[in-house]
Order: C-alpha cells, then structure tokens, then sequence
C-alpha cells in the first residue's frame, strides 16, 4: 500500500485500490461527472450551430479543468477579433490524447461506462463542426458590413442637415445688404472694417426700422416674436479702442473721469466717521439699560465736576477739607479778578495738612 | 410712461446710480423716449416700478447722451435694459445669445416683475448669472452680430 492522492476525492489514500469502490469515491465521482457533462452539453449544442461573436478578453479567455487528462484548456478559440464559442472545448475534446485519457480515467474510476462516450467528439462531428464554423464566420462579416454601412449613411445624413441649416442662416443677410448699398450712397460714418455686413447697416441715420432678424421658418411664430415688431437698429458699436462687456474691458464706472474735478481722492467715509460708526456698532451690543447708557456725552463738564477737594493725607472730617478747598477757590478767584497785584499773595493758605487737626 | 421714470443723462449720473444704489436690483434702460418699443418698455417699467420699489430701482438712460455706456455694453438694437446689484453687472440667461442684456421690450408686466424678482433672490444668494423666468416665446428674437471673430 503507497500513498495515492486520489484527484477526485483530492485526498491522499493509502488503502490501495480499495478506495475507489469506496461510496464517497463514487459519489464524488458522480458529482465531478455531473459537473463536467453540462460543459460539455453546452458545447455540444453550438456543433451544428456555431456561435461567432466579436469581442475578446472579457470573456473568451476563460479556461476549464478537464478531468481526465488533468489540464487545463481554453474554453473559446480567437484570434483576436472574433471568437467561436466552446470552439475550444471540442477541439480539445476530440484529440486522441484526450480520448485515451478519458478511456483510462474510466478504467480507473470505475465510473458508468455508458457515459464515457459523451465526453469524446469524434473526428465526423469535427468536421461537421468545422463546415459550420466556415459558414457562421461569413455570415458574421455580412453582418458587420451591413452595420458599418448604416453607420456611414446616418452620419452623411447628419452631415447634410447640418449643412442645409447653416446655409439657410447665412441666405438672409446678403439679401438686406445688396438693397441698402442700392438705396444708400452717403456714407456718414465710416468705419475701419472693410467689407463688412455691418457697414451697410452703420451707413444710415438712426432711428430707421429695420428687419434685423432672420426670416422666420415656421408658419405658426407667435406674434411677439417676430422681427416686424421691429427693434431699432442703432449701428454697431466699435469698442476695440476700450474694452466691451464680452471682452471684459474695464467697466464706465470704474473708470476716473479726466474732465472732473478731483475733490475727492479717496471714496467712502473719512476715518474719523468710520472708527465712530465701528464703536456705535460695539456699543448697540450693549444692554440698554445698564448704568450710564443714556450718558451725554456732549455736555460740557467744567473741571468743578469731581467732588474731590485735592486733600490726600488728611485725617478729620470731609467737611474741614471741602471748607479749606472752598477758601482756597474763592482766594484764587479773587487773585484772578485783580491781575495786578502782582505775585502771589501770602501763603497763609499753605498750611500743612497736619494742621486740620482741630484745636482744642 | 417715461415721463415719471427717473432719467440720466450723462456719464457721471449713471456712475453715481451705479455705486451708490445698495441692496435694490438697479435696472437700467437703454434707449431713445421716442422710439416705439421703448415707449412700450417704459410704460411697462413705470407701472411696475411702485411695486418693486423695495426690490428694484428704475432709470432710463438715453443711448446719445452716453456713448461710452453704449459701447461697452455694446448695445446695438434698443431698447436695452441692463440690471446690477450693488454695483456688480447682473447677466441673466433668457435664452438668446447675449446674457448680458435683455433686448426689447417685456410682453406682460408679469413677466417683468418675475425677472426682478428672479434676479434679486439670486443676487442675495450670491449669483452672479440667474436664469431668466420668462418663457422664450415671449423674449423678442434678435440677430447678434459677430464683429471681430
């Protein structure tokens, strides 16, 4: 007894040749055959009837495990552009290596007999295969032919409609000219550009209807739309000096007047408005009933407004203090009053804090 | 008619109109009082103009009397009506060849009021270009010529 890896069952068997007759043997068997017939069915059924089919790589690469000789085989058969369907599959089937390999894969197995037959293509059904494959081949052709032509047709057709349009949107315009050069022969204004339809129009005075737009195709144009209604054509507009809105030159308000004076250099509020209008936006932020939100503050504060009497290290009652401070005044004031007294008068008033203190 | 609609007639009036109108759709005609579609317009424009007092401000401009505003927009059949917002050229697409101005006149004040109205939620927005509301059968049908290609 060696070791034997069984393909089938894919295990590795040291029971010899018993295994085979093994139920899970045969029932593996019987799957892998089941498996393997409905590749082969398929195959079998595009014998008389080839498929070809155009494209290749995403599906006609695929390839299948065939059993009995242990390969693996190309299921379709290309050559780049088209592809016969299962070709591979019954070409590979009917080699004579893969014949004696499926007679050995029998005998070895022990599998139904009456199957064996099936998965071999013998050398008639080849050649029956090979005339249809010729045949399908040239139908396919035909076929690819008769579309590429549709093809071009649509697009000549598409090619003319799109001429024809054009021509009819170009046929108007030298109809107007050719009377208006008639009709005209002063020219007011001429312009630069020479031999163009907007110079037979510029050549008259403004405020002359005229049939500007295309004629009209369609019978059933609404009223509103039509050209008769007639838009006053005021002559072209050369603005290849400055720039134009399409062009994207520099629009009129942007532009600095050279006859205007210059008063202002710079635009918007001074800095002084802008700084106040920033702080009553801060203050609008506010509650409005906190302390002192109704504060004017463009009344006139004279300097007598602190209550503060300018004594700092005293000691004794506010009132000494706010007495003293108030002397003080009504000196200076007098000392005011009469200019020409001259320096200053006696410090009488120059007391040392210390002496506030009251005395007993 | 155009009687009680605002008028401007140089270059420096329409400069001021266009920077100092704030937070109001600036409509701007472009056109001669006594062509016959502009007279059309203007009535238009001045019967609506109360009602979208709020939104939009009305003022014709006389093609004549400022052919610098007339180049740049390159305004070739009038009546023109051009529309900013706060200073910025508004262009609306009406489904005609030139979105920077709609040409002739409006069919019904309706469709008027909705273009405004369009074109003034879009500027809030922060459009630069809307699309028009008025049904292209009723935009008057124009030929635009290529100069200069």
């Amino acid at each position: 007894m060696g070791a034997f890896y069984c393909a089938v069952c894919r295990q590795t068997d040291f029971s010899g040749k018993r295994h085979i007759y093994g139920k899970s043997h045969q029932s593996k068997l019987k799957v892998v055959i089941v498996k393997f017939m409905e590749k082969v069915k398929e195959a079998r059924r595009t014998i008389k009837n080839p498929q070809v089919d155009k494209y290749d790589c995403s599906q006609h690469d695929s390839k299948f495990w065939c059993y009995c000789c242990g390969l693996e085989v190309p299921k379709h058969v290309t050559n780049g552009n088209l592809t016969v369907l299962h070709g591979g599959l019954l070409e590979h089937m009917s080699t004579r290596e893969h014949r004696t390999n499926t007679h050995k894969f029998w005998w070895e197995n022990k599998a139904d007999p009456k199957l064996r037959d099936k998965f071999i293509i013998t050398e008639e059904e080849t050649e029956r295969f090979k005339a249809e494959v010729a045949r399908a081949l040239e139908k396919f052709e035909e076929k690819e032919d008769t579309l590429i032509k549709q093809h071009a047709a649509l697009i000549r057709s598409q090619e003319q409609n799109r001429l024809e349009i054009l021509k009819s949107v170009l046929e108007p315009d030298p109809e107007p000219q050719s009377s208006a050069t008639e009709g005209q022969h002063s020219v007011e204004q001429p312009t630069s550009f020479a031999g163009d339809w907007g110079r037979s129009f510029h050549s008259r005075s403004g405020g002359l209807v005229e049939q500007p737009g295309p004629s009209t195709e369609e019978p059933t144009h609404s009223r509103w739309t039509e050209p008769g209604l007639g838009l006053t054509f005021i002559g072209y507009q050369d603005s290849s000096g400055s720039g134009n809105v399409h062009t994207g030159g520099v629009p009129p308000w942007l532009q600095e007047d050279p006859e205007e004076e210059r008063t202002e250099q710079e635009i918007g509020p001074s800095l002084q408005d802008f700084l106040k209008h920033k702080e009553q936006e801060k203050l609008r932020k506010l509650p409005p009933n906190r302390v002192g939100a109704n504060f004017d503050h463009s009344s006139h504060t004279d300097a007598n407004w602190l209550p503060s009497f300018g004594r700092v290290w005293n000691n004794g009652r506010r009132w000494q203090s706010r007495h003293q401070f108030r002397e003080e005044e009504s000196k200076t004031n007098r000392r005011k009053r009469r200019p020409d007294s001259g320096g200053k008068g006696p410090k009488r008033q120059k007391q040392l804090s210390n002496g506030d203190i009251p005395h007993s | 008619m155009s009687l009680f609609l605002p008028k401007l007639s140089c270059k420096k009036d329409i400069d001021e109109v266009i920077k100092n109108v704030a937070e109001k759709v600036l409509v701007l005609r472009f056109g001669r009082d006594d062509d016959s579609v502009c007279m059309q317009l203007d009535e238009i424009l001045s019967k609506t103009s109360h009602d979208l007092s709020n939104m939009a401000s009305i003022y014709l401009v006389d093609v004549d009397k400022a052919p610098i505003y007339t180049r740049y927009f390159d305004i070739s059949y009038i009546p023109s009506t051009v529309f900013f917002f706060n200073g910025q050229h508004m262009k609306v697409d009406y489904g005609s060849p030139d979105h920077t101005k709609f040409v002739g006149s409006f069919k019904t004040k309706q469709d008027f009021i909705d273009l405004i109205e369009v074109i003034y939620r879009g500027a809030m927005r922060g459009k630069l270009i809307v699309q028009s509301p008025i049904d292209p059968r009723n935009i008057p049908k124009y030929d635009l010529l290529y100069h200069g290609i």
